[in-house]
């Protein structure tokens, strides 16, 4: 099964369908793995670029993931099911070694309990895809991002009316 | 052991900027439980801090930036930062609101609420990161322009995670209706807080913070979450603003035709669709944003081409923004509404306050009453757009003709002798429409604690609750008729209760107190959010409590204004909407009627258990809401 991951989708023709800088994601998030009002302990995070440009990162859940091989007690383990590294607190000792080597940044560490902290995909359901407001989050894999691209590629090509908003986030 | 279970910081920092000092003060149970946060805490501090006849812009004012005990929580929309100070608009009480994520950040640094008095000798910014607070020299930002200061800010920091709350030049330069801005975005705009805090020397509070706001039971309020969301489905009035944000407004005052187009003196604008929240959202709206957890999404974010090769981005437009820059000068031209919108914003000042200023001199141009040499050779005729961008520049720089301009309409008004020209009430302008063809918004804008206000109540209950509602909560199925007077005293009364729970609480009014039937305000704003205090918090609070401690702040504002000399001769709409007919539109030949306006405010007077001849809270009224005030 291809690998999971929380992905962004954005249509640029509609104002509706952009990341909206609500950090809904981030307030849902750090709710449901820790019971309390934090962004920061968040595994997801809007990073604000400026100029109507927000874009939500987490984990890519990365085949060969740079995390896992550089930890050096083994906290970081990946899951069966949907393949996500998943953090053992218990035997982490908060080095950060694993933030530093993470391509996307998608690392920390949490600042209440000093561990390392990453999406785990919820255990399946991913908690900022079901509260973000604009449904610009999705449970993805890159087959379906490349495929998406692709498709706004290959229209780009063919000299037709424009495509609806919203198609290519169906 | 923590005070609180959940929601409260539990803390609240007093800043004193003649000596420097910062204290960290535990909040207390009883106090929360009062108060409960947001305008709550800062009447009482004000009340409290303050002397009567204290000069707003002297070391002397206190100026609070109060976030509430849901702010930082993960409930939807808990966005909303209170800024409240002694105005120096209208010499009473002041406060300006502004969305975005300041008031979140400010409890996750681990405060409810900051108090600053006192002058600093040279110009600071408070720096609040993670329950530590310090003033940092600010000479080399001063000058500068909200982007600047916000650049400036987070490269000095190291950080762009930061939240800022700062003025521009606008408030530097003591313009009277300067405003506040949080994260160059979000505008706490009314009743010039920016002077404030610019007669302090205090350019910026910044805020970052990594502390929990606990949730006293996450069970519970994750399920006045989805109750909420739950709510927002098919909810029509969200869905318009997402979709064209406040601006959706432009249509409704037009088919009313209630609005305050060249000064009051026009109530329908022929060309409206121009300026619509539509002809918006077709050129220049990028997308729709949303304050911190909101699912409304309400805010625009637009780009108007500026030259061939540059774009000018901005937060906005909002519906005040159009009505400002637009309808009162008559400017029907979106493209210089942005304009003019992307400058007041850049220059911390409010839009109201630069365009009543400006709309009342052309209106006095228009009439003869002022002459080229007073407005330093300008034409200053309504429509004149090049005139109102440069003299919005001499407001903030307090250049020439600008520098009575700065000075808003009131003082305009007596310094010009043209008062019955200056559209305000108790020296704040009147915003959001005319209210001449409906008097229960009159009466609204005409007693709100801070000045004319169309957000301090909700008047537009009247035109949807259900006669057998208006029985059942304010006694007369009347109320559900615009045009009756009968039971509107006590519906504005309760309405201003209700609604000041939203700025105790930290929640955003559109998402959470605005709705077209009046059993889903109930629920929403009663019914959810005393369930959300209680799974924050822990501690407990019944929906006529809230109402209890909504009545209790506005009254300790009333007494506020009262101890200033502020009587029911205060209380009162502006001249021309009692002597002056709306010359146009649906409600042509509308105007207020002064022996009808006296039985309302007797009515809201009443309603309130204050004296009916002064307005003052009786004992009785006082010892109720337990308000000791000496």
């Amino acid at each position: 099964m291809a690998k999971q991951r929380v992905g962004y989708f954005e249509d640029r023709q509609d104002p509706e369908a952009q990341c909206s800088r609500c950090r809904m994601c981030e307030l849902i998030c750090a709710f449901y793995h820790h019971r309390v009002g934090n962004p920061r302990r968040a595994r997801i995070r809007v990073v604000a670029l400026g100029k109507g440009a927000d874009i939500p990162v987490s984990c890519l859940n990365c085949e060969d993931a740079p995390c896992m091989t550089v930890c050096p007690t083994g906290a970081l383990q990946r899951k069966e099911a949907d393949g996500m590294v998943l953090v053992n607190e218990d035997v982490c000792i908060g080095c950060s070694m694993c933030v530093s080597v993470c391509p996307a940044g998608a690392v920390t560490l949490d600042p209440v309990d000093g561990t390392a902290s990453k999406c785990d995909l919820c255990g399946g359901e991913p908690r900022c895809v079901a509260y973000c407001p604009a449904k610009v989050l999705r449970l993805t894999d890159a087959d379906l991002i490349s495929r998406k691209r692709m498709r706004t590629y290959a229209r780009s090509l063919v000299h037709t009316e424009e495509g609806k908003p919203g198609e290519d986030r169906k | 052991m923590a005070m609180f279970q959940g929601g409260y910081a539990g803390r609240f920092l007093y800043v004193d900027l003649t000596n420097g000092s910062l204290q960290v003060k535990p909040l207390e149970r009883d106090f929360a439980l009062k108060y409960v946060g947001g305008r709550g805490f800062s009447a009482r501090i004000l009340y409290d801090g303050l002397r009567p006849g204290a000069d707003p812009l002297s070391p002397e004012n206190l100026i609070v930036f109060a976030a509430g005990p849901l702010s930082g929580t993960p409930l939807p929309s808990a966005s909303r930062l209170v800024v409240a100070a002694k105005s120096p608009m209208t010499g009473g009480i002041g406060d300006a609101s502004s969305g975005g994520y300041f008031a979140p950040e400010m409890k996750y640094a681990g405060f409810d609420a900051i108090s600053v008095t006192g002058r600093s000798p040279k110009p600071v910014y408070l720096w609040i990161d993670d329950g530590k607070a310090q003033l940092r020299p600010a000479a080399h930002l001063w000058g500068k322009r909200i982007h600047a200061t916000s650049v400036a800010l987070k490269a000095e920091i190291g950080d762009e995670d930061i939240h800022i709350c700062a003025i521009g030049p606008g408030g530097e330069n003591l313009v009277r209706y300067a405003c506040i801005v949080t994260d160059e975005e979000g505008v706490g705009a009314r009743t010039g807080m920016g002077a404030v805090m610019g007669s302090k020397n205090l350019k910026a509070v910044v805020v970052r913070g990594s502390q929990d706001v606990r949730i006293a039971d996450p069970d519970r309020f994750q399920e006045v979450i989805d109750a909420y969301r739950k709510t927002l489905e098919g909810e029509a009035w969200t869905e318009t603003l997402r979709r064209l944000g406040t601006p959706n407004l432009v249509a409704h005052r037009q088919k009313l035709g209630i609005w305050g187009a060249r000064n009051f003196q026009q109530a329908t604008i022929a060309e409206w669709e121009r300026i619509s929240g539509e002809a918006f959202r077709e050129s220049y709206l990028v997308k729709a944003m949303g304050c911190m957890g909101c699912m409304v999404r309400c805010r625009r974010y637009s780009a108007l081409p500026d030259g061939p090769a540059e774009t000018l981005y901005m937060k906005g437009p909002e519906y005040e923004t159009i009505n400002a820059l637009g309808a009162k000068p008559y400017i029907i031209d979106p493209a210089f509404i942005l304009q003019a919108h992307y400058l007041c914003d850049e220059y911390g000042i409010d839009e109201h306050g630069a365009a009543s200023a400006i709309s009342m001199a052309m209106e006095l141009y228009e009439r003869g009453i002022l002459k080229k040499g007073d407005t330093d050779g300008e034409e200053l005729v309504f429509g004149n757009g090049e005139a109102f961008l440069r003299l919005i520049d001499k407001i903030v720089y307090r250049k020439g003709f600008g520098d009575l301009l700065a000075e808003g309409t009131r003082v305009m008004g007596r310094r010009l002798h043209a008062e019955p020209y200056a559209i305000h009430i108790k020296g704040q302008e009147v915003d959001a429409s005319d209210p001449r063809s409906l008097v229960t918004r009159a009466l609204t804008f005409g007693v709100a604690t801070r000045g004319s206000c169309h957000l301090r109540g909700f008047p537009y209950i009247d035109e949807f609750i259900k006669p057998e509602e208006g029985l059942k909560y304010f006694g007369t199925a009347a109320v559900s008729d615009t045009k009756a007077l009968e039971g509107k005293g006590k519906l504005v009364a309760w309405s201003e209760d209700w609604i000041t729970i939203a700025n105790l609480m930290g929640l955003c009014i559109f998402a959470w107190y605005r709705s077209r039937t009046f059993s889903m305000l109930i629920h929403r704003g009663l019914d959810l959010v005393r369930e959300a205090y209680t799974a924050a918090t822990g501690l407990s609070m019944t929906g006529e409590n809230l109402l209890r401690c909504g009545e209790r702040a506005y009254n300790l504002e009333k007494l506020f204004n009262l101890r200033e000399g502020m009587g029911r001769e205060s209380d009162y709409p502006p001249a021309r909407f009692f002597d002056e007919p709306m010359p146009d539109g649906p409600g042509k030949g509308a105007h207020l009627d002064r022996a009808d306006y006296e039985v309302l405010l007797n009515d809201y007077y009443r309603a309130r258990g204050w004296d009916p001849a002064t307005g003052r809270p009786t004992p009785e009224k006082l010892k109720e809401l337990e308000l000791a005030t000496s």
